[in-house]
């Protein structure tokens, strides 16, 4: 009954968007208010169903119903408990309807919360969304669907895989769900102004708060993802470059060119066309992720090709979405009023150089990731194009935008004074040219653009805090002032400074990591002693474990600093006896920022087992930057400006008078 | 400024930095691009010594050789051609005679592929796409022979694509 | 029953959330504005102005600019033509939601749905289990018992043999390994490894099984099944003296009621072991005959048993090569023939076991 139940709540989900997609709309152009409310309740009755009917999915795996396909195919009555409701979202199906029950769920949140918007505009921006929604539903029930049904059930599921039981890729999914799936309401948001043919500096205000949100769920879905492939594929590669990676990149680098377009049309009114034109592209690249990550495009074209039915529905998808939401903004784009313009030198001339810069570098990826495809589908050739390609073009476009960073929030709105702005940057040039001096000295003779990298990401840290500094009067004013001004600073200001310090942070975390990486790869034999950057690990021995499905071969390292014993580092290598299978858990020692790295390979005949050891210097700030970033974020959705819910008048009118 | 000239100052910024991105990719697609051949396709092409590739192919039974230390050599086939190959570092958990691998690296000037990454296939369905596809146009993979389609709904990527 | 009632309930629900906001004439929520964000925008600039982040220059000409667009968003308000009610399209609307929404949700989850079938949590089966039940879902629960606690040696022990009988050498192998690990070593138990690697590999007694007989041998020199086996190996190498030496032996020190004794003096008789001068030419050739049927039998049930497993599991490529061989062997053309097309089908989803399947077929004078 749960499985019949989860199914016919989700067909009633799909009924209720149908409903959703068009009498709000109706409403809006007859203006009553009743059918533009219809928006709201059935938001809110399809989250309700959809997560009825994701947790009935969830509820079957739990209890190992096999008789439903996806539980039989994708479960295994011995997973332990947490793997079984990870694994609801490990597989197509089950991913499908996590991506649209999130679908639901903002639009859930703008029905519930979204009481300052007009009453027409919310009602076509959760009309747009139901039109998405439609979309999915469809696409699961006729091709993905998670609910069909075994007659006579078998006793036990087809997979116990140990390599995909691993919280890390558990969790970082639903991480970039949210983030991919948030900037729908972006989406909506811009098409739904389309429609009205009404857009000023009130949209943008609106639409921030939820283009943030999705942004910070999507900086800390790729860190995650990032780190689980760090640890988990024991080669310590952290980014590749894939196109799977650069999917959830893509949607990052519009997103965050979108965050800062919509800042310069909240204040002035302008560059109104260029932000919905994002807003759009920022979508439609999460849907492509989507539709590259689930089509099977990536394993094989061929795969894409003899299965048609997903792919094509997928493509269909982003056809109808992509190609419609752009028509429709070639043909209402120009209907709309034209914003204002403004001088190079201001802070939206910053803004403006911001998002050339990170839309170019986004289309770069783009390029990167589909000319391969492109090109096997017009010519046969198979070309990959890897790390190489996107370090000549992806990283010449970051060093002129790291530059502008810091200069732009200390540049005045309208006009700016670009000279006055170099000047309080005096004190993070000079301590980005300390770091160069003392990275160089440092590394005399080593690689020559490592420094000026590291004297650029002190130069943005430096600047993020000379712009705060700026701000409540650092030094010219009495500290206690200072430290008041600093309190009354609004919370946006510092999410700006941490988030742009996570920014540096990161950077200095990924030149640290690529330039002064050192590594020893050989075979070991027990009391073998390798050194790896000034390290001593000696192998103490080897011993066998039983886990509780599988029996490890433990190694034991001591790992010695100038003969001063640290610590006891224990890599593995786990055979899963019934199944067969073996993995590699490597062990991590944290010193500081950095990190020592052990994976095993195989033993060799005569006793000696492979070892791979990495010294990773500072490695974890590549992981602490987002995590700044995304707290810099949180911070800015806190701000009671951003604040989803009502700024009450009565709280507007009480602000007037405080400030009086 | 001018309404009209503060539009064309921020037109030309934008062309400015669209054209030297478009040369950067350029430049980079000359110089960076890694194609992919079989060792079919390195005997019929004879490419030089030297030029980076990718090869892929099936790790032919008894050919694996350990070397000290963990130096390797195998041998990758395609059913017409086989080409030896040198490694040195740790295999991947999943590399096994008899399946299917993509290496990286490039000819030396006896002939021998000395390769620099080498990734295995990721499960039991799976074979890295570059090999299924050329193994079909081979004719190695023959569709007619089975009622089961040969492809995996699924995407399954190889280890250095898992996420 | 309750399922369709269910069923109801939900629709009922769905309905309601369609049909309420219909029914209310005025929405209770206040509406946000344009105007609302601007005067907000005013308020944080005095905010600004008052905490000294902006100087008062600033403030002034974006508080202007500001006050234009509250101006144009209050006049444009007035300009809108006002919220009314239209009763018609409300109509129009209920019945979308009374009507439409039941029919999509019916024919969809008719045309998909399975309503006849109830859950089937694995407690509540496994609860259900009986004697009736086919022996593989017995293993399946055995297996599944023995990946949660894989040192249960016991468990090992009992699988190892059904394995055996049920063709799938490869885990009863691994099962039997088990056994010895977590079971303790024991010659019976080497022995019966060593059967089942026999038959993993067809009938022959690799180096690998012999090795395991070996090792049975040594824990108990009178193992029967090893010695036997032993004498097999022996016979399979060539060295037919030896192999008459081990089961004369056998023959000699075992007890005389032991149930293997006419196997081991058939194969004694095959492998000319039994004293050969003594018996006259026609003798001699009458034991040969026999011996080769009996070889003959031995072989098809060989055969036979790798045909059925195979047919389980057809991701074997050298079983199906062996089976192919076997069938050439003994000049059953038209069965290899019918195996080799099996195992292309079985085989088919991997391109690389059909590679080594063809090429195999090639060795064997068969062109794919």
């Amino acid at each position: 009954m749960i499985a019949e139940s989860g199914h016919y709540a989700l067909v009633l989900a799909l009924g209720l968007a149908l409903i959703q997609s068009t009498v709000p709309l109706l409403g809006a152009r007859w203006r009553d208010a009743a059918l533009m409310n219809v928006a709201r309740s059935t938001a809110l009755a399809q989250l309700l169903f959809v997560a009825a009917s994701f947790v009935a999915l969830v509820t079957l795996h739990v209890t190992s119903d096999f008789s439903v396909v996806n539980v039989y195919e994708n479960s295994h009555s011995l997973k332990p408990l947490i793997y079984k409701i990870t694994g609801v979202w490990g597989n197509h199906e089950g991913s499908m309807l996590l991506w649209v029950s999130i679908l639901a769920l903002f639009g859930g949140l703008v029905a519930a919360f979204g009481n300052n918007l007009p009453l027409s505009l919310r009602a076509h921006v959760l009309a747009v969304q139901a039109w998405i929604a439609s979309a999915f539903y469809l696409f699961i029930l006729i091709t993905s669907n998670p609910f069909l049904r075994i007659a006579n059930p078998p006793i036990e599921g087809r997979d116990l895989n140990p390599v995909l039981q691993d919280i890390g890729l558990a969790v970082h999914p639903p991480m970039l769900y949210l983030g991919y799936v948030g900037f729908s309401i972006s989406f909506s948001f811009a098409v739904a102004a389309l429609l009205e043919g009404r857009i000023d500096a009130a949209w943008a205000r609106w639409v921030r708060p939820w283009t943030l949100m999705a942004w910070i769920f999507l900086t800390l879905g790729i860190a995650m993802g990032s780190y689980w492939a760090y640890y988990e594929l024991g080669w310590g590669g952290w980014w590749f470059w894939d196109p799977v990676e650069n999917a959830s990149l893509m949607p990052w680098l519009a997103g965050t060119a979108l965050l800062h377009s919509a800042l310069v049309m909240e204040k002035r009114n302008a560059l109104k066309v260029w932000t919905i034109l994002l807003s759009i592209l920022t979508f439609s690249l999460s849907l492509l992720g989507t539709f590259l990550v689930r089509s099977g495009v990536l394993t094989s074209v061929h795969a894409f090709a003899t299965d048609p039915t997903r792919g094509v529905f997928i493509l269909l998808i982003l056809c109808v979405f992509i190609g419609g939401s752009l028509t429709l903004y070639a043909w209402r784009a120009s209907a709309l009023k034209q914003g204002g313009l403004f001088a190079p030198i201001s802070r939206e001339g910053a803004l403006v150089l911001n998002n050339l810069f990170l839309t170019t570098a986004c289309a770069t990826v783009f390029i990167g990731t589909l000319y391969p495809l492109a090109l096997e589908v017009l010519t046969g050739e198979k070309i990959s194009v890897g790390a190489p390609f996107f370090n000549l073009t992806f990283a010449p476009l970051f060093v002129p935008l790291l530059i502008a960073v810091p200069f732009g929030p200390l540049l005045a709105w309208k006009r700016g004074d670009l000279l006055g702005a170099a000047q309080r940057l005096m004190a993070a040039g000079i301590a980005a040219f300390a770091a160069i001096a003392v990275a160089w000295a440092w590394t005399y003779g080593g690689a020559t653009l490592a420094p000026i990298a590291i004297g650029l990401a002190v130069f943005v840290i430096a600047g993020a805090l000379c712009d705060l500094a700026e701000r409540v009067g650092l030094f010219r004013i009495p500290l206690s002032i200072s430290l008041r001004r600093a309190r009354g600073l609004p919370r946006a200001t510092w999410g700006t400074m941490f988030a742009h310090a996570g920014l540096g942070v990161a950077l200095i975390g990924i030149v640290c990591e690529t330039t002064w990486n050192s590594e020893y790869i050989g075979a070991m034999k027990p009391d073998d002693v390798a050194s790896v950057a000034g390290y001593q690990l000696r192998l103490d021995g080897m011993t066998p474990r039983q886990g509780p499905n599988y029996r490890e071969m433990v190694a034991q390292f001591t790992v010695s600093l100038d003969g001063r014993r640290i610590s006891v580092m224990t890599p593995s290598k786990r055979n899963f006896t019934t199944r067969g299978a073996s993995t590699t858990e490597a062990a991590l020692l944290t010193r500081g920022a950095s990190q020592l790295y052990i994976s095993l390979g195989d033993t060799a005949a005569d006793g000696a087992i492979a070892v791979r050891i990495y010294h990773k210097p500072l490695v974890l700030l590549i992981w602490w930057g987002p995590v700044l970033m995304a707290f810099g974020g949180l911070l800015s959705l806190s701000d009671r400006r951003l604040r989803v819910g009502a700024p009450k008048p009565a709280q507007a009118a009480r602000a007037l008078q405080a400030a009086e | 400024m001018t309404r009209k000239q503060r539009r064309l100052t921020l037109i030309g910024g934008a062309l400015m930095v669209l054209g030297i991105a478009a040369a950067l990719v350029l430049n980079a697609l000359r110089d960076s691009i890694v194609f992919f051949s079989t060792p079919s396709m390195v005997a019929e092409k004879h490419i030089g010594p030297g030029r980076r590739f990718r090869l892929g192919g099936l790790v032919e039974t008894g050919s694996l050789k350990r070397g000290d230390n963990l130096a390797v050599t195998f041998t990758v086939a395609d059913g017409s051609a086989a080409l030896p190959v040198a490694y040195k570092g740790i295999l991947p958990d999943l590399f096994r005679e008899g399946q299917g691998v993509v290496a990286e690296g490039s000819l030396d000037a006896s002939g021998v592929f000395r390769a620099d990454t080498v990734l295995a296939k990721h499960d039991e369905t799976y074979m890295p796409k570059d090999v299924a596809d050329a193994l079909k146009k081979q004719g190695h993979w023959k569709d007619d022979y089975g009622t089961k389609p040969t492809a995996q709904a699924a995407p399954a990527p190889t280890q250095g694509a898992v996420r | 029953m309750t399922l369709w009632f269910v069923f109801a309930l939900m629709t009922v629900a769905a309905i309601f959330a369609v049909l309420w906001p219909l029914s209310r004439g005025r929405p209770a929520g206040t509406d946000g504005s344009e105007a609302v964000v601007y005067r907000d925008q005013l308020a944080e600039i005095d905010r600004d102005m008052a905490a000294g982040i902006i100087s008062a220059a600033e403030a002034g000409a974006a508080k202007v600019e500001i006050s234009r667009r509250l101006l144009a968003a209050s006049d444009q308000e007035q300009h809108e033509v006002p919220v009314q009610s239209n009763l018609k399209l409300r109509r129009m609307a209920a019945t979308l939601g009374l009507v439409g929404l039941p029919v999509v949700a019916a024919g969809f989850y008719l045309a998909l749905g399975s309503p006849q079938l109830g859950d089937f949590p694995l407690a509540a089966r496994s609860r259900a289990a009986d004697a009736n039940q086919p022996l593989t879902n017995l293993v399946a629960q055995v297996e599944a018992h023995l990946e949660k606690n894989p040192t249960d040696g016991r468990g090992w022990s009992v699988l190892a043999p059904v394995l055996s009988r049920l063709g799938r050498y490869d885990d009863a192998v691994r099962a039997y390994r088990n056994a010895i690990t977590y079971a303790g070593d024991n010659a019976d138990r080497r022995a019966d490894l060593g059967e089942a690697l026999i038959g993993t590999a067809g009938g022959v007694v690799t180096a690998e099984a012999k090795a395991e007989f070996e090792r049975a041998i040594a824990q108990d020199a009178d193992d029967a099944k090893a010695n036997y086996f032993l004498g097999l190996a022996a016979e399979q190498d060539g060295r037919k003296a030896d192999a008459a030496a081990i089961w004369q032996k056998m023959l000699a020190t075992g007890p005389g009621d032991a149930p293997w004794r006419p196997l081991v003096q058939a194969a004694l008789v095959r492998v000319g072991g039994v004293s050969a001068p003594a018996l006259p030419d026609g003798a001699v050739a009458a034991a040969k005959d026999m011996s080769e049927a009996d070889r003959n039998t031995m072989i098809r049930g060989m055969v036979d048993r790798l045909a059925t497993r195979l047919k389980q599991n057809g991701d074997d490529v050298e079983g199906w090569l062996r089976l192919v061989r076997a069938y050439l062997v003994m000049g059953e053309r038209d069965k290899a023939m019918s195996a080799v097309a099996d195992a292309r089908q079985a085989v088919a989803s991997n391109a690389e076991r059909l590679r080594q399947l063809n090429d195999g077929l090639k060795n064997l004078g068969l062109d794919g």
